[in-house]
């Protein structure tokens, strides 16, 4: 009977001490947040954060292009857009400057900030706004069963070979239009011809901000009259004008279209080496970036979660970007598309050899440098506009290499005088 | 016994009135509320803040006049937008106006069927303008697109044409899709204005030996005249309105950029909310005083005095 009494009331212990004890590992259980990412993100975030945590995500995905207007007229309603959002490093100049979003110094630790080197990107006037969560920079994604089949066996280190071996692609009938190059007015167009302006030697803007591509010496220009020779040769598709980047990659590259995609998203090679998700699996590689001189240069363009002020659930927010950024998840995550901005992340997938194209990446990432070493300016939206809209005219014949940067650095001008 | 009646009656009839009154203002007390807070404080509010600098990446919103409305006159790319947007205004209101008054005279002579024809016609109006302009998307595409399918199949060289890399064609191409969405209201508006044209007036100048298009062009026409002026301003206002359209079909392009896409770029994009304002203002002021030359005039011409 006293064994009965005993084992009764520790059961009855155990009962009423487990469920505090679950509730102090999952402090936040029962919350509920909205998660606002570009798509595609992985299908099991929400089910692995809530069985993590406790707390249900809400997540919600849109076109990349198409979310920053969502978090702009929220915002400047006054209202959260979601309690996490995606914190591009292009937004970080203009969402400083309007104080939108919460600095995440007093809660990310020193170690998260030290492994993760983008962090760095997301830190204005020493307020962390944002914490990568995937390490884009850009390489080249080639077909490499496409260069083969055409007979090329050694992949290109200059600008000159690449285009030597474009028009070997075309010439054998691989490929009607062997380069994917974005020239429609949107992010993806300017971006490439930042990448490409470094690749022939040059940056875009100097100490002050003084434009450096109007010159007919300078790599920017150089860079704008080299897509529009592509284009001409014929090596690009003329209906490129209407395509995003994401287009680019998704039908015309994962289905073989195209051999080459000129700005890569390393990211991307988890994707279309997945016999699900592209036609081209197994034979996709990333490649150092050629440039002019033969000497690599790359730049980075990382993604960040961020927390808006006007948040209702920051704790849970909170919680939300630790996990998105532990270790664990982000090499998970790297099956989703998503390159790990933690140093030790990335190591450890090498290590595994699990990093597809790794030695590539690895070499690639030595030379990636930020596209403005001043920080992102509060104008870098207005001049990108400039830069993609004038692409996209100078693309259709409507304007000349000449006039084009002529208007961009306008453009610049204009958005400057802000 | 008269003298004595007269003060009682207007008595009587100024408490019913003064009751009728209130009863009247009791009535459009809703929709004077509901304008107020929807439109005229919308409106005054903006015209408020677009004298000053409103910009979410600058502290305050100081007083600023009218230098908003100033740096319009030194924005190229405004001009430009401006200049597609007539382009937009004058394609489409002449094709609706003359198509749909059309439409609307072949569907009156139909007698079965009418109105599963017209629900037909009216099909595009009823649908978002995006899903307008995203199947048109597809109509477009440079490969597998309907339109090239179609020219080539009739052996005309279109295989892989892209319609937006030539200013006029992508011009014409967004303007065929508004119209394409917008036209059955002319239609509507214009059927309803033909079906309540007396059929007597056409039976006499049948017997006078009128053919077909005199009566549409001394009958038809002068007595739906008003409706089109209703039917050519909604025209008018919609298209300076255009937006889904183009930014579905060709982006923030510059070549077909219209009014209403640069001032979402200046308001959501460089976040120049009291720029935007102004432009906002300007576009709103210059489409009515268009609208206000199709009214005056139809006013000046139908009014029985």
């Amino acid at each position: 009977m006293r064994k009965l009494i005993v084992t009764s009331v520790i059961a009855a212990a155990m009962a009423t001490a487990l469920p505090a004890l679950a509730d102090d590992a999952k402090p936040l259980a029962g919350q509920s947040i909205t998660v606002l990412l570009p798509s595609p993100q992985g299908a099991d975030i929400a089910a692995e954060f809530e069985k993590a945590t406790g707390i249900h995500v809400d997540l919600q995905t849109l076109n990349w292009d198409d979310i920053r207007p969502k978090l702009v007229t929220a915002l400047v309603a006054g209202t959260p857009p979601a309690d996490v959002t995606e914190f591009d490093w292009s937004w970080t100049g203009q969402f400083s400057a309007a104080d939108w979003y919460l600095p995440l110094n007093d809660v990310i630790d020193a170690d998260t900030v030290a492994d993760i080197g983008p962090s760095k990107i997301f830190t204005i006037n020493g307020q962390l706004l944002g914490v990568p969560y995937t390490n884009d920079f850009r390489v080249m994604l080639v077909n490499t069963k496409q260069f083969a089949d055409a007979g090329i066996t050694k992949m290109p280190t200059t600008l000159d070979e690449l285009v030597a071996d474009a028009k070997q692609i075309k010439a054998k009938g691989v490929t009607k239009y062997p380069l994917g190059l974005p020239l429609s007015p949107t992010e993806g167009a300017s971006t490439s011809w930042y990448l490409l302006t470094k690749a022939f030697g040059g940056d875009l803007f100097d100490k002050d901000f003084k434009p450096l591509f109007v010159d007919k010496d300078s790599a920017g220009y150089k860079a704008f009259a080299f897509e529009m020779m592509l284009l001409k040769e014929g090596l690009v598709d003329p209906a490129s004008t209407g395509l995003k980047d994401s287009q680019i990659n998704e039908d015309m590259f994962a289905n073989g279209i195209v051999s080459v995609m000129i700005s890569g998203e390393p990211g991307r090679l988890g994707a279309f080496n997945d016999p699900k998700n592209s036609k081209v699996a197994g034979n996709i590689a990333a490649i150092v970036f050629p440039t002019e001189s033969g000497q690599p240069r790359s730049f980075g363009l990382p993604e960040a979660l961020g927390i808006p002020k006007v948040s209702k659930n920051r704790d849970a927010a909170i919680a939300f970007v630790k996990w998105f950024t532990t270790k664990e998840f982000q090499q998970e995550n790297y099956a989703n598309g998503f390159l790990p901005t933690r140093t030790s992340a990335l190591a450890a997938l090498n290590a595994q050899n699990k990093l597809i194209s790794g030695d590539a990446l690895v070499e690639e990432s030595k030379h990636v440098e930020p596209l403005f070493s001043q920080g992102t300016p509060p104008w870098y939206p207005a001049f990108s506009s400039a830069v993609n809209t004038n692409i996209n005219s100078a693309a259709k014949g409507e304007i000349t290499v000449d006039q084009a940067m002529q208007n961009i650095a306008e453009g610049a001008k204009k958005a400057m005088a802000q | 016994m008269t003298a004595l009646a007269v003060p009682e009656v207007e008595t009587e009839h100024r408490i019913a009135g003064s009751g009728d009154a209130v009863l009247g203002y009791c009535m459009i007390a809703p929709l004077i509320v509901t304008m107020a807070a929807l439109v005229f404080f919308p409106l005054a509010a903006t015209v408020w803040d677009s004298l000053h600098r409103v910009n979410p990446m600058q502290p305050g919103t100081p007083f600023v006049g009218i230098a908003n409305y100033v740096n319009m006159f030194s924005d190229g790319d405004l001009g430009r937008a401006w200049a597609n947007t007539f382009i937009y205004v004058l394609i489409a209101v002449s094709i609706e106006t003359a198509f749909g008054v059309l439409a609307a005279a072949l569907i009156n002579h139909v007698r079965i069927g009418r109105k599963w024809l017209l629900a037909a016609v009216v099909l595009p109006w009823a649908l978002p303008a995006v899903v307008n302009a995203v199947i048109w998307l597809w109509i477009y595409q440079p490969g597998a697109g309907l339109l090239n399918g179609i020219l080539v199949a009739f052996g005309l060289p279109f295989d892989n044409h892209v319609w937006f890399n030539d200013r006029a064609s992508a011009l014409i191409a967004v303007a065929v899709v508004h119209i394409w969405r917008m036209m059955p209201l002319t239609v509507v508006i214009a059927l309803a204005a033909m079906q309540s044209i007396p059929g007597h007036l056409y039976e006499a100048a049948r017997i006078d030996g009128a053919t077909r298009s005199q009566m549409f062009f001394k009958i038809t026409l002068p007595l739906i005249r008003g409706a089109v002026a209703v039917a050519m301003t909604n025209a008018t206002v919609t298209a300076f309105n255009l937006f889904d359209e183009a930014w579905v079909l060709a982006s923030s392009s510059l070549e077909t950029r219209p009014i209403l896409v640069q001032i979402y770029m200046e308001t959501f994009q460089n976040l120049r909310f009291s720029y935007g304002m102004a432009m906002s203002l300007t576009v709103t002021v210059v489409s009515l005083l268009v609208s206000l030359v199709y009214v005056v005039r139809v006013y000046n011409t139908t009014r029985y005095e």
